[in-house]
This record gives C-alpha cells, sequence and structure tokens, in this order.
C-alpha cells in the first residue's frame, strides 16, 4: 500500500502548498505584482512562533493570529508606501523592486537570526496516527486542517465582506471600481496586506514541520509559483487544487523519479503549465 | 551610430591597455566586470530593446559553462569549447523562445527563471558526464605563471566584450532593433504594420543567449571547477538585469555602465560591510527603481539638457 | 570610464597595503571563511580553532622561524558561502594581504576550487574540512589536508556493526546531492558491496529538500536492516523526524555527518537515540604529542576554558591545522613556501589530533577515524577498542 501512504504524505502537503500560495495568488491576481518578499515573510513568521514558543510558551495556534495581524499591518505600510508608486509600471521593475526588498529583509533575517536551522519542537509532541496501512503524522494533520481554514478563512472574506467584494471588483475592472466608487489605492494596500497576513500567518503552521531558516524562503517562493500556475489565479478554490496538485505530484514524483527530481519535475510541470494552458487548471484568465 | 562605434573602439583600446596597469588580483577583478559586461549588454537586446523581462541568462550561462567543461574534458581546445557553448546557448535559445516567446509579462519571467531551475536539477542528476553535485574539473591550461593566466583570460573575455557590443551596436541602428522597440511599444500594433514579431523576438533571445553561452565557456576555463549552483546561480540572471538598469536599459552603452558601477559599488561595500552586503545590494535594487528607473545615462541626458 | 578608475583605485590600494604589509613581523595565514551566508555555522568552528591554536601559540612567544620568534596572525576573510568568491578571496589574502600561508575555505568543493590559486602562487594550503578523495587528484604539490578519505569512515562501521549484528543483510542509501555527502554515500555502497549486503536503495536527494517523505515511505517499503543517511544538520534533523512520523524503524541507523555536532542532538533530541556515526576525531580519543598543545585531553580542556563547550572534529582539525604549519615552518628555519611544503610532506609525528602523515596527493592517510553512537543524549565512542566508552546498541524506532 505504498501508494496508500504516499498519496496521504502528498495530500497532507498540498494543504500546506495551498496556504503558503493563497497570499500569494492574491497578490498577484489584484495587483499584478508578484511579491518575491512572500517567502522570507512566511520565515519570518515561522521565527516569530518558534520565538514565542521558546521563550514565552506562547502555543503556535496562537501565533497564527498575532502574527497574521501583524503582519496585516506591515503589508499594508510597505503598499502603501513604495508598491503603490509602481502600480503603473512595468512588470520589470516591480518585480526587480520586490526582488530587493526581499533581499534587505532576508539578510536582515540572517544576520538577527543566523542560518543555523531552528526546529520548533512541541512538547508534547503530537505523536502519529495509524489509519490501516497509513501511517499519519499528527502534526501534519492538524498543520493541514489549520492550513485550509486559514485558507477558508480568506475565502469568506473575499466572498462575504464588503472589503472582499472590493477587491474582487478591483480585481474584474479597476477602472470601472473607481467610477462605482471604490478606493482603489486603499483597496491595493488592503489586498497587500491580506497577502502579507496569510504569508505571516502560515509560518507558524509550517514552524511545527519544518526547519525553520532564511535559507528555506526560496522553496517557499517556488512552491508558491508552481501552485498558481497550476490552480490558476483569481480564486480561493483555484489555489487549493493547485496546492493539492502540486503536493500529490512531488509525492510521487519522488516516487517514480527519485527523490532528486521531484522539484524537477514540477518546474517542469510549471513550464509546460505556462506554455500551454497558463490560465491554470481553475483559472479566470490571468492578468499578462 | 559612427559616434557610438567610435567611442567603443577607444573604450576597448583603452581596456586592452589594463594589463600593463593591474596585478593579477586587479586583472581578475577586470575579467569579471568584463563577463558580467557581456551578460548586461545580453540581457539587453531581449529586456532593454524587445520588452521581454528575460531571467534565462542564468540558464544560458550555465549550459555554456558547462558545454564548454565537458567538451574540453573530452579534449577539445578552448575556443573551439567556447565556441561551442556559445553555439549549444544559442540553438537551446531558439527552442526556448519557440515554446516561451508566446507568453508576456510575469509569465514570460517566472517561466525564464525557472528555466535555470531544471538545467541546474539535469546537471545535477547526469553525475557521469558532469560530475553532478561533486563538480567538474577542468584541464588548467598551460601557461608559465599565474600573470600570464590572468593576462590571457582577461583578454578572452575581452574579445567577447567587444564582440557583444559590436552586435548590440549593430542591432540598435538596423531594422532589427527599430522592430524590436516597435514590439516593446505594442506588439500588436508593430504586427499589423507588417513586423515580423516571432522572428524578431526570437533572434533577440537567441542574441541574448549566444554571448552570455560563450562567456560562460569562458568563465569555466577561467576558474577550472564548476559546480551546478555556481553556474546556474540566479543571480547570473538577476544582477546583469540590476546592472542594465542602473546604466540604463536599452542603451548602448547603459549596460556596460551599469556592470562597471555595479561591480566597484560590490567591491567597495564587500571589504567594508562585512555582514551586510546582500541587503544593500536590496537597498541600492529599491532605491534604484524607486528613484531612478532610466539608470545613470537618463542623468547624463538630464545634465545635458539642462546645460543647453 | 568607471573601469579604469576601478582599476586604478585597486592598484593604489594594493600598493599601499603592500608597503604596510613589508614592514610586519608576524607571520600571516589567511584563512577565507563563509562568515556570511548558508555555510554560516560551519566558518565560526573554523574560526574558533584557528584562534584557539593563534592564542596559545602567541602565548609561548611565537613560533621560532630559524632563530627569531615571530608571532602569527590570523588573517580572515568573508566568501559569502559563494565558491567563486572564495577563489578570489585566497587570491585576495596571497595577493594583497601578503599572506605566507593559506587555510583552505570550507568544504570539499571550496577547498578544490581555491587550490588552484594556491598552486599557482605556490602558497601551501592546509585543507580542514575536505575528504573527499576528488578534492586531491589534480596533482598539486601545495595542497594538505587533515581528513582521510572517505572509506576510512565507511570501512570500521561496516565491520563494526556485522560484527555486532550478523544478521544484517539490507541496507538503504539515501544522500544529499552534494560533494561530500554523496561521495561518501557512494563508498558506503563499496563498503556494502564488499561485504555482500544488498543495497536495497540508494537515492540522491536535491539540496534544499524540504520533505523527504516519499523517499522515506519508499525505503520502508524494502525493510533494510540498516539506513545510512547523509547531509548537513538541517537534513539529517528533517530525516529523523519523517522517520518516527512514518514509523519507519531499522536495526541500525548511521548518519553522516550531522550526529557529532551538539546542535543535531539538541534539535533531534530522544529522536538521536542510537544514532550511529563515525568523524574523524572525537574528544575522546587519546593520543599525545609535539604539538603546541601536547595532549588530546590538553586541548580539549583549553577549549573548554575558552569557549565553554567540547570541541567537534571540525574545530579539531582547525587547531591541528595551525600545529601542523608550525612545525613545518620550525622546521624549514623559514617562511618559504616551497620550504615549509616540503617539511609538511615529510611531517611523521603524532599530535593530538592523531599520528600525521600525508600520502602522495597530500591528503592524510595515517589516522583511525572512530565510530560513535548517541546514547542517552551523549556521543560514545565504541572504536577503536583502545578508547571505546561503550558498545554499539541496536534498534532504532
Amino acid at each position: 500500500m505504498l501508494w496508500l501512504q504516499v498519496l496521504t504524505n502528498g495530500l497532507m502537503l498540498g494543504g500546506l502548498y495551498a496556504c503558503i500560495a493563497a497570499g500569494f495568488s492574491l497578490v498577484w491576481g489584484v495587483l499584478n505584482v508578484i511579491n518575491i518578499l512572500h517567502g522570507s515573510m512566511i520565515v519570518l513568521g515561522a521565527y516569530i512562533a518558534f520565538f514565542a514558543y521558546t521563550l514565552w510558551g506562547i502555543h503556535p495556534f496562537a501565533s497564527i493570529v498575532i502574527v497574521g495581524v501583524l503582519f496585516f499591518g506591515i503589508g499594508y505600510l510597505i503598499q502603501a508606501s513604495m508598491i503603490n508608486r509602481m502600480i503603473a509600471a512595468p512588470v520589470l521593475l516591480t518585480l526587480t523592486l520586490t526582488f530587493g526588498l526581499d533581499l534587505m529583509l532576508n539578510n536582515a533575517m540572517l544576520v538577527a537570526f543566523t542560518a543555523d536551522f531552528r526546529q520548533l519542537v512541541l512538547d508534547p509532541p503530537l505523536g502519529v496516527m495509524t489509519l490501516g496501512p497509513v501511517v499519519v503524522p499528527v502534526d501534519r494533520l492538524v498543520a493541514m486542517a489549520l492550513a485550509l481554514a486559514l485558507t477558508g478563512f480568506l475565502y469568506l472574506v473575499l466572498s462575504r465582506s464588503r472589503v472582499g467584494r472590493a477587491i474582487v471588483a478591483v480585481r474584474m475592472d479597476r477602472w470601472a471600481a473607481a467610477l462605482m466608487g471604490v478606493d482603489v489605492r486603499r483597496i491595493y494596500a488592503i489586498t497587500f496586506g491580506l497577502g502579507t497576513l496569510m504569508a505571516g500567518a502560515s509560518g507558524p503552521l509550517l514552524a511545527m514541520i519544518f526547519p525553520i531558516s532564511p535559507l528555506t524562503a526560496p522553496a517557499y517562493l517556488g512552491k508558491a509559483f508552481v501552485v498558481c500556475v497550476l490552480g490558476g489565479l483569481g480564486s480561493v478554490p483555484a489555489v487549493i487544487v493547485g496546492g493539492i496538485v502540486l503536493g500529490i505530484v512531488e509525492s510521487f514524483a519522488a516516487l517514480w523519479f527519485g527523490p532528486e527530481h521531484a522539484i524537477t519535475v514540477s518546474f517542469a510541470l510549471l513550464i509546460l503549465f505556462l506554455i500551454f494552458r497558463p490560465t491554470g487548471l481553475l483559472g479566470k484568465k490571468g492578468f499578462e | 551610430m559612427k559616434r557610438q562605434a567610435l567611442i567603443g573602439v577607444v573604450l576597448f583600446a583603452v581596456l586592452a591597455a589594463m594589463p600593463l596597469l593591474g596585478d593579477a588580483y586587479t586583472l581578475r577583478l577586470g575579467t569579471t566586470v568584463l563577463m558580467y559586461g557581456v551578460l548586461a549588454m545580453s540581457w539587453n537586446f531581449i529586456g532593454g530593446m524587445a520588452g521581454y523581462p528575460s531571467f534565462a541568462t542564468a540558464a544560458f550561462f550555465g549550459l555554456g559553462a558547462y558545454v564548454g567543461a565537458v567538451t574540453q574534458k573530452f579534449g577539445v581546445p578552448m575556443p573551439f569549447a567556447w565556441a561551442l557553448g556559445g553555439a549549444f546557448a544559442l540553438a537551446f535559445a531558439g527552442l526556448l523562445g519557440m515554446a516561451l516567446l508566446r507568453l508576456r509579462g510575469h509569465y514570460f519571467a517566472i517561466a525564464s527563471l525557472v528555466v535555470a531551475e531544471v538545467l541546474r536539477e539535469i546537471v545535477n542528476s547526469a553525475t557521469d558526464l558532469t560530475g553532478g553535485g561533486m563538480g567538474l574539473n577542468l584541464p588548467v591550461p598551460r601557461l608559465a605563471t599565474v600573470e600570464a593566466q590572468a593576462v590571457f583570460f582577461f583578454y578572452a573575455m575581452l574579445a567577447v566584450t567587444a564582440i557583444t557590443f559590436a552586435a548590440l551596436l549593430a542591432t540598435t541602428w538596423s531594422k532589427l532593433g527599430f522592430g524590436l522597440r516597435c514590439i516593446q511599444q505594442n506588439e500588436a500594433a508593430a504586427d499589423m504594420i507588417g513586423v515580423n514579431t516571432t522572428l524578431y523576438k526570437t533572434s533577440a533571445f537567441m542574441l541574448s543567449a549566444v554571448f552570455v553561452g560563450v562567456a560562460g565557456g569562458v568563465y569555466a576555463s577561467w576558474v577550472h571547477y564548476i559546480e551546478p549552483p555556481d553556474v546556474f546561480d540566479v543571480l547570473h540572471s538577476v544582477k546583469p538585469i540590476v546592472m542594465a538598469l542602473l546604466g540604463g536599459v536599452g542603451s548602448v552603452f547603459g549596460p556596460l555602465i551599469g556592470a562597471g558601477a555595479y561591480l566597484f559599488l560590490e567591491e567597495v561595500v564587500w571589504r567594508h560591510l562585512l555582514e551586510a552586503h546582500t541587503a544593500v545590494l536590496g537597498l541600492l535594487i529599491v532605491l534604484l527603481v524607486l528613484f531612478l528607473p532610466r539608470g545613470l545615462l537618463s542623468l547624463a541626458t538630464r545634465a545635458k539638457g539642462l546645460a543647453r | 570610464m568607471a573601469k579604469i578608475f576601478l582599476g586604478a583605485v585597486l592598484a593604489a590600494a594594493g600598493v599601499a597595503v603592500a608597503g604596510i604589509a613589508g614592514a610586519q613581523q608576524t607571520i600571516r595565514i589567511g584563512a577565507p571563511l563563509p562568515i556570511t551566508g548558508p555555510l554560516a555555522p560551519e566558518a565560526v568552528k573554523q574560526q574558533r580553532g584557528y584562534d584557539l591554536w593563534a592564542e596559545q601559540v602567541n602565548k609561548a612567544g611565537g613560533i621560532d622561524v630559524g632563530g627569531k620568534r615571530m608571532k602569527v596572525e590570523i588573517v580572515y576573510m568573508d566568501y559569502q558561502s559563494n565558491t567563486p568568491r572564495a577563489v578570489q578571496s585566497a587570491e585576495r589574502l596571497i595577493t594583497q594581504e601578503k599572506v605566507h600561508f593559506l587555510f583552505a575555505p570550507f568544504g570539499s568543493g571550496a577547498a578544490k576550487a581555491a587550490s588552484s590559486v594556491s598552486e599557482r602562487y605556490k602558497v601551501p594550503m592546509i585543507a580542514v574540512t575536505a575528504s573527499s578523495a576528488q578534492v586531491y587528484d589534480q596533482g598539486y604539490k601545495y595542497l594538505f589536508g587533515t581528513f582521510t578519505p572517505n572509506e576510512t569512515l565507511t570501512e570500521p562501521i561496516s565491520d563494526i556493526i556485522l560484527k555486532q549484528a550478523p544478521a544484517v543483510a539490507r541496507v538503504a542509501i539515501l544522500a544529499r546531492n552534494d560533494l561530500f555527502p554523496l561521495a561518501i554515500a557512494q563508498e558506503m555502497e563499496k563498503s556494502a558491496k564488499k561485504r555482500n549486503l544488498q543495497v536495497v536503495y540508494f537515492e540522491k536527494y536535491a539540496i534544499g529538500t524540504l520533505d523527504h517523505a516519499s523517499a522515506l515511505s519508499q525505503i520502508k517499503a524494502q525493510s533494510p536492516h540498516w539506513i545510512f543517511a547523509t547531509g548537513y544538520t538541517n537534513d539529517l534533523v528533517l530525516m529523523r523526524k519523517q522517520m518516527a512520523d512514518l514509523k519507519l524503524e531499522a536495526q541500525v541507523v548511521t548518519m553522516i555527518a550531522a550526529p557529532a555536532y551538539q546542535e543535531f542532538i539538541d534539535a533531534a533530541g530522544k529522536l538521536a537515540d542510537n544514532i550511529s556515526s563515525a568523524s574523524w576525531w572525537h574528544p575522546a580519543v587519546r593520543y599525545s604529542g609535539k604539538d603546541v598543545f601536547g595532549t588530546t585531553e590538553n586541548f580539549v580542556k583549553l577549549f573548554r576554558e575558552k569557549y565553554k563547550a567540547d570541541p567537534d572534529y571540525v574545530e579539531a582539525s582547525a587547531a591541528v591545522s595551525g600545529a601542523l604549519f608550525q612545525i613545518a615552518i620550525e622546521r624549514a628555519r623559514s617562511l618559504d613556501g616551497t620550504k615549509v611544503r616540503d617539511e609538511l610532506a615529510k611531517i611523521n609525528e603524532t599530535t593530538f589530533w592523531g599520528p600525521i602523515r600525508f600520502g602522495p596527493t597530500g591528503q592524510i592517510n595515517s589516522l583511525e577515524p572512530p565510530v560513535f553512537q548517541i546514547q542517552g543524549g551523549k556521543p560514545i565512542v565504541v572504536h577503536p577498542k583502545a578508547i571505546a566508552q561503550g558498545n554499539l546498541r541496536l534498534g532504532v524506532k
């Protein structure tokens, strides 16, 4: 029943990937900005959870909320101060801007925390469940559940709240939305804030499972890219589908082609999708 | 064009005299500046003139480096190995272009970025051919002294840089250059007025690859030992873009000036700010994008404008 | 324009530095280190070893160079964990900083790359953390290394395990796709096949892999008796945790190279128990030599006093590299690169690190690397018998 175990691994991984990518997809889809900072923000969120737990005993689950709120504020500020100037600028410039900001953040983290890997070890550990032929680590299961819950929260915000509807309106047509009285610049800032909220909030989740270091930031960013392209931009369900597909693809690729190729296969898939189906599996027409 | 060509000739003549001034270490720095000059100017073809933000430079560089290294392992003499590196990069860009040049904006950027990652892992796995994660040794050229080697590689890179410059100059003033600028402004309109956009884009993409491939081959011979993470490093894609931005995207001299200015800054920062160099690079990029998106050359034209 | 300016500025700076350096009275040894970037933790270890040695030497009055006592100065340079920069640093240290000798950058890849520089300038260089034979295969004369080749780690541990548990027949190998971890995994495969063990799984994982679940699930399906995994601390900690997550158990689990570091034991906690490993040195070995530290116990004591922690093999290797330069300089009675190089090649001496003899490629070939196992949260040496502190325990859950 090896494939069943691998499938389970893939599903759990997929839920995490969806959560990682949700904020990234939102910012890309609505603002047409690729936020290279995304990976580093996840790591920063993870560090905060780590220190909160080891120094003050604050459980990572609680950190999710704390970090989320904090990062919303940070994202709003970044957008309002810098990125708003660049909204109409060519893709190259906005990409390079967030790249530069990421270099600064990553270096700052390296200096502050060093490259040493930290591991958030829950005490008492959550243990392992055996469901028939499949072994399921409880922490991953819980993390996946929370990841999906967080993504669901985003979905609710977008579909039920006034702000959420405004964001969707801006995404569909910013000029029309402005004509209808939506303060587009403020919506942009809120959207970016939501994006960073999601990034930061995934940090504590991931901290429970993966070792933490600024060096892992590019890997998370890479996953976010692939999920967005696979699933498609423009909706939360697309992100969830993209995440789960990626998780399963990676797990089976490691099984069939060898672990060293798992990441390559996912990138190759990315390129194929970009060439043949850039809108992804579920995407509405993405921005160009 | 003539004026620019003249300035170019003078510039390269002065550079050719550099070995008389400096020691092996200075030459090493100079060779690095020239190499990045090639990368930045090459990027200019597709990124600066055509307006397609390509991050594939690292892919072409790594490909050129490994083709050059592996062929040398089989006994091919250096200059031919380097030429082969360029040829492979050219062919690869042609094929890749067919797939990728249909994409625009962000999608094109990501796809080009990912190509380098995929190539790196392929090279990593082909352990028997390329040494995989254990790297590849190159035969050391049989040149008497350290100084002689430094001079040799400086001139080799200078030659590549000069050729790239000539190509950039020629393209800028040719029909191809005009067509690319049209494509950048409005691709659909360019298509309508009869510009063969597919051919032009692909040509630009291939031009952005061939010299980079040769430079990769020279680099591999220069350092004698390469590993996948070194030559397929994403920074080989990003730094040339920053350099072109710094100097002036789309211009003839911009990328070269940008390369020199950037590396000068980097050298100064490295000496003095131990822990913060990446952050400083990031800060530079941020300031550049926010306040000087047209690069240093635009300061010069603005100054000229004020002086009138 | 910028480039000419650059050239002029650097040439002038070079002359200025040379002028200052010319009036020195110290022995300058260059140490390019990855002070920033992913390998930064390793740089700290090497630095501690060098600093301890320099301090001891200078406290004793310095090194005797043909009758004149000269103090030692270590010149550090950061190469940002980037191999091409490591090579550049090596060259800068020689040409601008005018160092007499070099310690190699961290690891096999960077050491190999930098050795081309030291060879060209005829500056002796000691590789402090390079074990793969591939590092020394360029026929260079000025490169020496304090780590024995990888098979000296895999052979003894294979013998011990088979002696303790002759029923072990199936081995699974998972290696990081990087110079040292892959090279040593390949040696393990050879050692296993030599003893007629069945290698039921041998795969590489990419650098930066965040999830080993698929590989480990596959390994579990093969029911190996012995699992051999290579990588750096973060890889192996994650792997061990995922093994527990998937309930992957085996008679023997060997990991190289993390278990030698306290960081691994701290991060893995109870999961570290009964994990076996091998390395080139361990604080429990007992050697007595003519170097500035004298005995292993003395070295460990001095290290503890200065850094409030036990030394690991990287820190010890860095310190002994300094001590070896010292011995060679004193014998050569000069700072001339070629003379010191010749003395290094002739060394046949015991030090606190162990017996030192360099083979024809410059790599040491006289060590008997200890095999150890984590028991009760502490590393316990199980081989060689002369210094063993305990026996190998079987069973890793």
